[in-house]
């Protein structure tokens, strides 16, 4: 009985811990629910006309960037035939955003050449596109912070005939047109690997990293600039979200009141532990943080509806158990432990699922599945070691005085479907017949 | 007052009437298929065709209850799933206007009907608005994204059929993993003949509705075959499986009626008190947890049984 008063406690300071988290911290919420900014960016090609073919590809650069940006549930969205639209959840930093997404990232390695006797550098040839990754990491000998160039295969090729003919002489490399570093080639590159130092002063942390980050990314294969910028509402409409959510309020409260009519004193309880389940969840939601959508209330809705089922496979558990003349105790335990299989069973086969969608799917199927997994790990909790814990210190031990209570009939008692244990089993439940 | 199901009985009844649930919408995802100019079994929404934004420049305050007039009105004049969107207006920007409304619907000309019939109803609502720009725009769920998420689902897919091989048999694996192609099916018919008769669209919301549906129905049905397992461990030697498949389910059905109800009390809630733009995806998830329950109890645990019994009179035929 000791340990299920600390457990008690524990559970209240974690609900505590919870409410607090939920009152200090902000929501996170998509821009299909609150909205976000909106960037109009326009192609503007230096000499051609733009085509179909470059807006696909220029879309599909921003979107990798808006990725790497690591706000999720981003929208990117052709517009005319030279725009696109891009919609990002409220992000900490717009500037640095804008930044990020307008910015070419274009990669070049040039040589000296002499023109009239005024030295000047020319393309090589060698650019971004031959690039498999760039790393971040720091200088071995003075500690600034370098860029690290992984060249693919035809890079690896390129790059070593290059500084095959150029030894001796200096290579230039060029980031968005300005001039990085420019290194003396002292051998033939073989390897693959090239370093951009950030000349004399250096890289600051930010600067290397957003440049690392843009050439993973991959350059823009049109210039664009971004035209337009403002703040825009739900795109479900906002409308629509005030009266579901006061919907939402209602059938959770019918839910209790099911859950409290059919199941009676335990219906009780297993409300008071999915309140408790709710206030965890939405808790972890803000501490993590998830970008909560439509799409991830999809996943919470499932994962209530899994924590409810949980509650209702050990009640029903429990009263076949007392149907069959056990004590309290027994019963309440006996009904928890046969329970847990399929309860687990049947989360586990979710967990995977979801891990498997979250790692493989794109936006939506990414919110679904993490809402959805955080919220069958929290029931499993919630469910099980609440519930479990309310009912022992409620009800304590010896025998069904008032089955009114389960809602069973005394005339039901020791009717009904029979379990048979082990003697194991019966061990482990305490029955003594 | 007790209910005795025995699915064993009428195993063939069972089966018969998931054909009858079924067949219509796959007759009319065929049909679909081959009459709708995108070539897809259901009617695809602007999510995956892109379509026209209208913006309207107006000079008030958008509430909420504007946005549902204009949304209303819209509907109500043939312009089908209409997206609303507030644009707050750049406080940098030098205008007199307060907002702009973003309408984002079909594709549709400049200068058409349509765009006179939208003009007119957010005439009604707004004081004097003013149509800043009309534009084309393209899929926010292109095909690339349709076809990724589609192989990471099928990949899920495979990782259920392990886990259950694992902890059940394989049988029941397969029967679960129909029982949810079964639910899907039946999920995607009903919306595939809506789109027929009634012009609903789907939009990037039923992908999440199906996923929830999936979900939903994986989970319902290993609830039915643990409770087969654990009463396999007690009583294989003094029943016949038949009969262990119908107790398991009898035992069971209390709770797979309360779960789904406890889980339809709330979607129904936000069906008939939500906001509209959720009502389709709403109903998409009423469906599949409606049938999920049903195929658990009737069409998996059928399988199930057919299966095993096929396997004892193979049995009994080799040992003859």
């Amino acid at each position: 009985m000791k340990n299920k008063l600390i457990l008690f406690w524990v559970i209240i300071a974690l609900t505590i811990g919870a409410i607090t988290a939920i009152a200090v911290k902000p929501t996170k919420l998509g821009l299909d629910l609150v909205g976000g900014s909106r960037l109009v960016l326009e192609a503007n090609p230096t000499n051609a006309q733009v085509t179909p073919d470059m807006m696909s590809s220029l879309q599909f650069a921003i979107e990798n960037r808006v990725n790497k940006l690591g706000v999720s549930e981003t929208v990117v969205q052709r517009s005319g035939d030279k725009r696109l639209v891009v919609e990002i959840p409220d992000v900490s930093d717009l500037e640095q955003a804008k930044k990020f997404i307008g910015e070419t990232a274009e990669l070049d390695f040039r040589r000296p050449v002499i023109k009239n006797g005024v030295e000047n550098w020319e393309p090589t040839g060698l650019t971004g596109k031959d690039l498999s990754k760039a790393n971040l990491s720091t200088n071995s000998q003075n500690g600034q912070w370098v860029v690290d160039l992984e060249f693919n295969g035809a890079g690896t090729k390129k790059f070593a005939d290059l500084t095959k003919q150029m030894v001796g002489q200096q290579m230039a490399i060029f980031f968005n047109g300005e001039l990085q570093s420019a290194p003396v080639i002292r051998e033939p590159i073989t390897g693959g690997r090239a370093q951009i130092s950030g000349g004399d002063s250096g890289f600051a942390y930010a600067e290397a990293k957003e440049m690392v980050d843009l050439l993973n990314a991959g350059a823009l294969p049109v210039p664009a600039k971004i035209v337009e910028e403002n703040t825009v509402g739900p795109t479900l409409g906002a409308d629509s979200i005030a009266k579901s959510k006061i919907a939402g309020a209602i059938g959770l409260g019918f839910v209790m009141l099911f859950m409290a009519l059919y199941y009676r004193a335990p219906g009780l309880i297993a409300d008071m532990a999915l309140l408790i389940y709710g206030v965890l969840l939405f808790a972890l939601f803000k501490l993590i943080p998830v970008t909560l959508t439509l799409a991830g209330i999809a996943g919470f809705i499932l994962s209530i509806g899994m924590a409810v089922d949980a509650n209702i496979l050990i009640f029903e558990r429990t009263k076949e158990e007392l149907k069959a003349g056990r004590t309290l105790f027994t019963a309440i335990n006996s009904g928890f432990d046969r329970a847990f299989t399929s309860i687990f069973d049947s989360n586990m086969t979710t967990i995977i699922t979801c891990i498997i969608l979250y790692c493989l799917g794109t936006s939506i199927v990414k919110g679904f599945a993490l809402t959805l997994a955080i919220g069958v790990m929290v029931s499993m909790f919630s469910a099980i070691t609440i519930t479990k814990n309310f009912m022992h210190l409620i009800f304590g031990t010896g025998n069904l005085k008032h089955p009114e209570w389960f809602g069973i009939k005394k005339s039901e008692i020791g009717e009904g479907f029979q379990a048979v244990e082990t003697s194991r089993e019966k061990a482990k439940f305490g029955i003594l017949d | 007052m007790k209910i005795k199901l025995d699915i064993v009985k009428y195993r063939f009844l069972c089966l018969g009437i998931s054909a009858i649930f079924l067949l219509p919408g796959i007759i009319s995802m065929i049909y679909s298929s081959v009459v709708y100019p995108t070539h897809t079994p259901l009617k695809v929404g602007i999510d995956y065709t892109g379509g026209t934004t209208l913006q309207y420049g107006v000079k008030e305050d958008v509430t909420n209850d504007k946005l549902s007039a204009v949304r209303q009105d819209l509907v109500k004049n043939g312009i089908e799933n209409p997206y609303l969107q507030i644009i707050n207006v750049n406080s940098k920007q030098s205008t007199d206007l307060k907002a702009i409304l973003s309408v984002r619907t079909k594709f549709i000309d400049e200068g058409s009907k349509d765009v006179d019939k939208i003009t007119g109803i957010v005439n009604q609502v707004f004081q004097a608005p003013s149509l800043v720009q009309v534009s084309s725009v393209g899929p926010t769920l292109g095909s690339e994204l349709f076809k990724n998420s589609m192989i990471a689902l099928s990949l899920a897919l495979v990782g259920i059929i392990a886990y259950l091989t694992f902890r059940f048999q394989f049988d029941y694996a397969l029967a679960a993993i129909l029982g949810l192609v079964h639910d899907t099916i039946f999920v995607m018919g009903v919306f595939s003949l809506l789109g027929l008769f009634y012009d609903v669209q789907i939009d990037a919301l039923f992908v999440t509705a199906l996923l929830t549906v999936i979900g939903f129905s994986v989970h319902d049905t290993i609830v039915v075959f643990d409770r087969v397992r654990e009463n396999l461990k007690y009583y294989s030697k003094k029943m016949s499986f038949g009969e262990i498949m119908n107790a398991s389910i009898n035992q069971t059905l209390a709770r797979s009626i309360n779960t789904s109800l406890t889980t339809l009390i709330t979607l129904l809630a936000l069906y008939f008190f939500g906001g509209v733009t959720t009502k389709d995806f709403v109903l998409a998830m009423i469906l599949g947890i409606a049938v999920g329950t049903y195929s658990s109890i009737f069409f998996c645990s059928t399988l199930v049984e057919i299966w095993e019994d096929k396997k004892k009179n193979a049995k009994s035929a080799a040992a003859a």
